[in-house]
């Protein structure tokens, strides 16, 4: 290898990976068609090492950012490195052999540099539906082949000449070839994308100096993580909580045990202690899927972008101070052939207890419980001409509050980042109407110096008999407070019918495949994040900013806050009664 | 004739005085004057007494005044504007708090979403009533409860507020509630400002379209109270010219148009400056052209293709993190100017920017207690910039503390020389602009090798040369007056009014009856862009109107535009726009499926007009090569490439057309450095524009 690359050449080449990535994402979801990617931009994409490294990934959803490797490594299974040729395309998903999980299928292309394999340009993207056992998504199945298309490995095009037999095996496959299809085109324009310009990268400065400082890029965000996790003092955190059920066998909760072990400037989470794997499709992958959570964890923990002014790079060297431990056959580390489709709600909750964990030596970077779930609801029907449409959303929750702020409302948490479908344009396309979609105002906000996040309330409602499945949690395990802040809110998910008049009924958190009449209103009520530090604390103007935003009534802030309000003639109805908060604070206090 | 630009900056007003007398004799002005922050008006008027003084006019001779100004934008930064009513359909109240659910950061806790803390409207100020209307045709489902409205105005009214906006589901293709509950509240309360979301931006998605609407209702009262001031002031110091205010999107309006839709103003400021780009390539005889001003604190990126300004895409056009989806020049500011920062972090790395030394402190060099060394204290490091010219030598600057600040902050922790640690601080931050630069150009399929690379602002020239390098331009402009070009641009300006309206036309197989509605639409929209036109005193035969449909293929979520021909939209005029469309998207993303159907999303009718244009007098021709009569004195000067040569200097203002100037050399005006590195020549164009080459190159 050459000499070390001096400081100035290195932040040239770090700055032009970077937009690399970020051009092969808005790539992807511009040209894209399924709402999953154009809306939601549930995708990631980058460059990768031959040693399956990663030099740079699109800062699109954290669960794809970091996922990457796990495909290549499972690819290498079926197609050595001396197996691939120029103009390649690999299409991949096969959850034991490195996925993330079925939907989310990967496009791989070979960089060849004047003849010679330097490295991988890929990405990964959630497909509507892969012809699995129900439209879009899917729970209560059997086993992994009840999936869908597993794909291990498989030339889509080889040196440049498609396959067209595989093309129309995979158009055959899906119940909406029109957009997965499109989807597909997309994908290989960004990897098309990322191996011009990688090439274009080296043509600029040599391939030599681009892969030195490919490899310093990695030793400094490996550097700066560790920097981090040195401060934390060693010793064994631990946290745990619960999932509601599998989706099959009701009543019967999952544990969740997350154990972080700090040794000097290394970390590893161990999940012994989680639940077996289960019957259904809610197992989570472990190469593709249980380890990148982990990463996420210490990287927003640690290295918040927020709070950090640096850029770190987004590539291997922050995976690499964090290990991950799973037993074969946990719910984290599934034996083949269990279904591992429906994995969400668990990573998320892994994250949360590694926050959780670590919260009582990391009072300045730690959240109150967060929701930590999500909402997967995937809408079906058939059209008159006998197509299917489907629509897959994901339903935001919130966030717990924090050591200098509330927790954001209605938001993507953790390891999710969509955007939302906008409701005129799905109003317009599919038969389906939103009711409501608003902040939920059932509970209050979890209460605290700082206050948890609230979540939403959506309902939608058919407008033609469909299914619909839904992956989600927390109905029943509430999102905690922290240092004396109150708990937060569990979810809720109801079923009406606004033609029939049925009236309304809570359901499970998970469904598969339910029949949907023609009226059914679904409501999804997110959790709410747990407050931050001891309600008696909060500023009385924020109290008032939450009674007059209609978060809290008055009675609420007298018992929890300790606020009094008197009636004013301004428009508003309340202001601060300073006098008697103070003294109803000390008498609080006092008790 | 008299005609005034005036660009209002963070730190300074620039203006610029034409004159053509009646036997087309001509002269131009220049001035330049703090800026006033409260009220810019102040320093508007103040520099217009001024600039008339030096020309030898009186105020009242003034005949047209043309304005950029960054009231609106400033008033989103420092969040500081009115506060709003919403009234909203039952359901749907916190569609802006929610967003679109994305947080601003991947990898964060501690993140703020800055529409939630500092939200444009208040949740306690959103009201909701009953009324739904049903896509895809419009119908009512619910009738609006006009008595809701009713209550919903006057409880704003109770509390003071100054505007309303009104924002219902589907009011694109329904916006027939919208009007009524306006009419009310325009009725319950005729002071506010009032604004419907299907009249400031008539386009499907729910919070895009809210969003620029609440923008709208924020920023309008204090846009209008700080145009009535303007032209009360102006009129106070006897200036009566016509006043016409630039907008983003490239265009002017009329204060009247400006008051009732300011959210068209929030790229009014750097508007200017690429409008002035593009007239500066012209004189240049260049069509091709990317613009970079670099300020202090942050550089403002664009691109004209043949010519044309780019617009952006309506989909991609936010302000301070919110949606606002009004035609705006497509700019992309980065963190990167002059005052740009330079340290080392705590990992090791060399980092530059996007922190910067503003205006106060400022560089090391100015003496005013900043002792972090920035990029133009690396310049004073390198001998590129002289004392006895910065600002035109009235501010003092002190090399010592530039070179104090890179010797204590970067080169002794990076174990690096003072003029290593200096060219790295320069290759860093021009490495950062290039970048965005390429993300603007290569990212879309321009080859900047076909650009003229136009580098403009008080440091755009010092940076000129080493960007076009960077990014392999096929040549570099230092505009005659790099420190006013925005100004310039107000002056080659021309009115420039948007009317759009939703469609859902597929292209491929719309019916008769389809394009009957569109053609409709067209015309409608022609009309309304007629009617404005008309009222700024334009006659028909100068008016010109341009028709534009963002297209998608059904199923996408992102629009592209693709120019509408002229004539009825038949059949035929539907194939060509899919055609038109197609080569768009390949463009865009290097492919397209031509066996999809597109559909038309949004139509859009601009009507402008051709205004006068600028002329500067035409230098003498010089013909010379390194004129001893422009030679000043030499220098150490060090170049990129770390070589350091005793460089001549040239004043700018004796250079003379054809003449050039053979590098290393330094060309020296008020305010502004041009740096010719060795290898490169610079020629002067027949306006005093300068073209710098590679050597091999010159002409």
């Amino acid at each position: 290898m050459t000499k070390t690359i001096d400081p100035i050449t290195l932040q040239v080449i770090g700055g032009a990976l970077h937009a690399i990535a970020e051009q092969m994402g808005n790539v992807l979801y511009r040209m894209s068609y399924s709402s999953i990617i154009r809306e939601s931009q549930d995708l990631g994409a980058g460059l990768f090492d031959l040693d399956y490294n990663t030099l740079c990934e699109s800062d699109s959803t954290p669960m794809h950012i970091g996922s990457i490797p796990g495909y290549l490594r499972g690819i290498e299974k079926s197609i050595p490195k001396t197996d691939w040729h120029e103009g390649d395309v690999v299409i991949h998903n096969h959850p034991y052999f490195g996925a993330s999980h079925s939907p989310d299928i990967g496009i791989v292309m070979p960089i060849f540099y004047h003849g010679e394999l330097v490295g991988f340009s890929a990405n990964t993207a959630h497909h509507l539906d892969i012809g699995a056992a129900t439209p879009g998504l899917i729970i209560d199945v059997p086993d992994v082949f009840a999936e869908g298309m597993l794909l291990n490995g498989l030339k889509l095009v080889e040196a440049g000449k498609r396959n067209d037999t595989l093309w129309r095996y995979i158009s055959g496959n899906t119940r909406v070839p029109g957009l997965v299809m499109r989807d597909l085109e997309a994908q290989i324009a960004s990897a098309e994308l990322g191996v011009k310009r990688y090439c274009d990268l080296m043509d600029t400065y040599g391939r030599d100096t681009v892969e030195q400082a490919a490899s310093q890029l990695m030793d400094y965000s490996e550097t700066m993580l560790r920097r981090e996790i040195a401060k934390i003092p060693d010793g064994d955190y631990f946290a745990e909580g619960f999932m509601d059920d599998d989706g099959r066998t009701r009543g019967v909760r999952l544990p969740i045990k997350v154990t972080v072990r700090v040794r000097g400037d290394d970390v590893e989470v161990d999940l012994t202690g989680s639940s077996p794997q289960v019957p259904t499709a809610f197992n989570v992958p472990f190469e593709g899927s249980t380890k990148v959570a982990c990463y996420f964890a210490f990287r927003a923990l640690l290295l918040d972008t927020y709070t950090h002014q640096e850029y770190i790079p987004q590539n291997e060297g922050s995976f690499r101070p964090v290990k991950v431990t799973a037993p074969l056959g946990s719910i984290f580390n599934p034996i083949a052939p269990a279904a591992c489709e429906a994995r969400f709600n668990q990573i998320q909750r892994v994250v949360d207890l590694i926050i959780k964990a670590l919260a009582p030596v990391l009072p300045d970077k730690c959240t109150a419980g967060n929701a930590a779930c999500l909402s997967f609801a995937s809408y079906s029907g058939l059209r008159e001409t006998g197509d299917y449409w489907v629509l897959i959303e994901v339903n935001e929750a919130a966030m717990g509050a924090r050591p200098r702020s509330d927790g954001p409302d209605t938001i993507e948490e953790l390891m999710r980042n969509t955007r939302n479908n906008p409701l005129e344009d799905l109003g317009m396309h599919l038969p389906m109407i939103c009711d409501r979609y608003e902040i939920r105002d059932d509970v209050f906000p979890g209460a605290g110096e700082y206050r948890g996040g609230m979540g939403v309330v959506k309902s939608q409602r058919f407008l033609t008999p469909g299914f619909m499945t839904h992956e989600s949690d927390r109905n029943e395990d509430v999102p905690w407070g922290i240092f004396g802040g109150h708990e937060g809110a569990t979810a809720i998910v109801r079923i009406e019918n606004a033609t029939t008049g049925e009236p309304a009924r809570d359901v499970d958190a998970k469904f598969s495949g339910m029949r949907a009449e023609l009226g059914d209103v679904v409501t999804y009520l997110s959790p709410c994040g747990g407050g931050y530090g001891h309600p008696l604390n909060r500023d009385p103007a924020k109290v008032l900013d939450d009674l007059l935003d209609g978060y809290i009534t008055p009675d609420h802030a007298r018992d929890v806050y300790g606020v009094v309000f008197q009636p004013v003639k301004n428009g508003y109805g309340w202001g601060l009664d300073r006098d008697a908060t103070t003294a109803l604070r000390a008498r609080m206090r006092a008790a | 004739m008299i005609r005034v630009g005036v660009d209002v900056g963070g730190t300074f007003t620039d203006l610029v005085l034409e004159q053509v007398e009646a036997g087309g004799k001509q002269r131009v002005f220049t001035h330049k004057v703090s800026s006033t922050i409260a009220d810019q008006s102040i320093a508007v008027v103040q520099g217009v007494v001024e600039l008339c003084a030096i020309a030898g006019v009186q105020p009242s001779q003034i005949d047209a005044l043309f304005h950029g100004t960054t009231v609106a934008t400033n008033i989103v930064i420092e969040r500081n504007g009115a506060d709003v009513g919403m009234i909203t359909t039952r359901g749907f109240r916190d569609i802006l708090h929610m967003g679109r659910h994305k947080r601003p950061h991947n990898f964060s806790l501690q993140f703020d979403v800055p529409w939630q803390s500092a939200p444009l409207i208040k949740r306690r100020n959103r009201i909701v009533v009953d009324e739904r209307i049903l896509p895809p045709d419009g119908r009512v489902e619910t009738a609006l409860a006009l008595d809701q409205v009713e209550q919903a105005a006057e409880l704003f009214a109770a509390r003071g507020l100054d505007a309303v906006m009104i924002g219902f589901l589907y009011s694109f293709v329904n916006p027939d509630h919208e009007m009524k509950a306006a009419e009310i509240v325009r009725r319950v309360m005729p002071d506010a400002f009032v604004c419907t979301s299907s009249e400031v931006v008539n386009t499907i998605r729910e919070y895009e379209r809210f969003s620029t609407a609440a923008m709208n209702a924020y920023i309008g009262p204090k846009v209008a109270r700080y145009l009535d001031n303007l032209k009360r002031r102006l009129a106070e110091a006897g200036v009566n010219a016509f006043v016409r205010i630039m907008q983003s999107n490239g265009g002017v309006t009329t204060v009247e148009q400006a008051s009732r839709n300011p959210v068209g103003l929030l790229l009014s400021g750097p508007a200017g400056g690429v409008i002035g780009g593009r007239w500066t390539g012209e004189a240049c005889d260049q069509r091709e052209i990317i613009t970079i001003d670099i300020g202090g604190t942050s550089a403002d990126i664009s691109v004209i293709r043949d010519g044309e300004l780019t617009i952006k895409n309506p989909r991609d056009t936010e302000v301070a993190h919110m949606p606002v989806l009004v035609p705006m020049i497509d700019i992309d500011a980065i963190g990167a100017g002059g005052g740009s920062i330079a340290y080392v972090d705590s990992g090791g790395a060399f980092r530059v920017g996007p922190k910067s030394a503003g205006a106060e402190p400022g560089p090391a060099c100015y003496g005013r207690g900043g002792t972090q060394p920035t990029v133009t204290d690396a310049q004073v490091v390198l001998g590129r910039l002289d004392a006895e010219h910065f600002l035109g030598g009235g501010l003092h600057i002190d090399p010592a503390l530039s070179e104090q600040a890179i010797r204590t902050h970067l080169a002794e922790p990076l174990g690096l020389s003072v003029k290593d640690a200096a060219l790295g601080v320069l290759r860093i931050i021009n490495n950062n602009m290039a970048l965005a630069i390429a993300s603007n150009s290569v990212a879309r399929g321009i080859d900047p090798r076909n650009y003229s690379l136009m580098a403009f602002g008080g440091a755009g020239p010092l940076h000129g040369v080493a960007l076009g390098e960077m990014i392999a331009a096929k040549n570099v402009i230092s505009p005659l007056h790099p420190g006013i070009t925005a100004a310039m641009g107000l002056l080659v300006t021309e009115p420039r009014y948007e009317f759009t309206q939703s469609s859902l036309t597929i292209l491929q197989s719309g019916s008769d009856a389809d394009f009957v509605t569109v053609n409709a639409a067209f015309g409608r929209l022609q009309a309304e862009a007629a009617a404005q036109l008309a009222a700024d005193g334009i006659a028909p035969e100068g008016q010109r109107f341009e028709r534009i449909a963002e297209c998608r293929y059904v199923g996408q979520g992102f629009e592209l535009r693709v120019a509408v021909p002229d004539g009825p939209f038949t059949a035929a005029t539907a194939q060509e726009m899919a055609r038109r469309f197609f080569a768009v998207h390949r463009t865009e993303y290097g492919h397209a499926f031509e066996d999809q159907a597109v559909q038309m999303v949004t139509l859009r009718v601009i009507g402008s007009s051709r205004s006068d244009t600028l002329r500067l007098p035409v230098l003498e021709k010089g013909g010379r090569r390194n004129p001893s009569e422009a030679a000043l004195y030499a220098r150490p000067t060090t170049f990129d490439s770390g070589e350091t040569i005793q460089t001549p200097r040239f004043d700018r203002l004796k250079l003379r057309a054809q003449d050039t100037v053979v590098g290393p050399a330094v060309i020296v005006q008020q305010n502004s450095t041009t740096i010719v590195p060795p290898g490169f020549v610079a020629t002067v164009m027949k306006l005093g524009d300068l073209v710098i080459a590679r050597a091999s190159q010159e002409a």
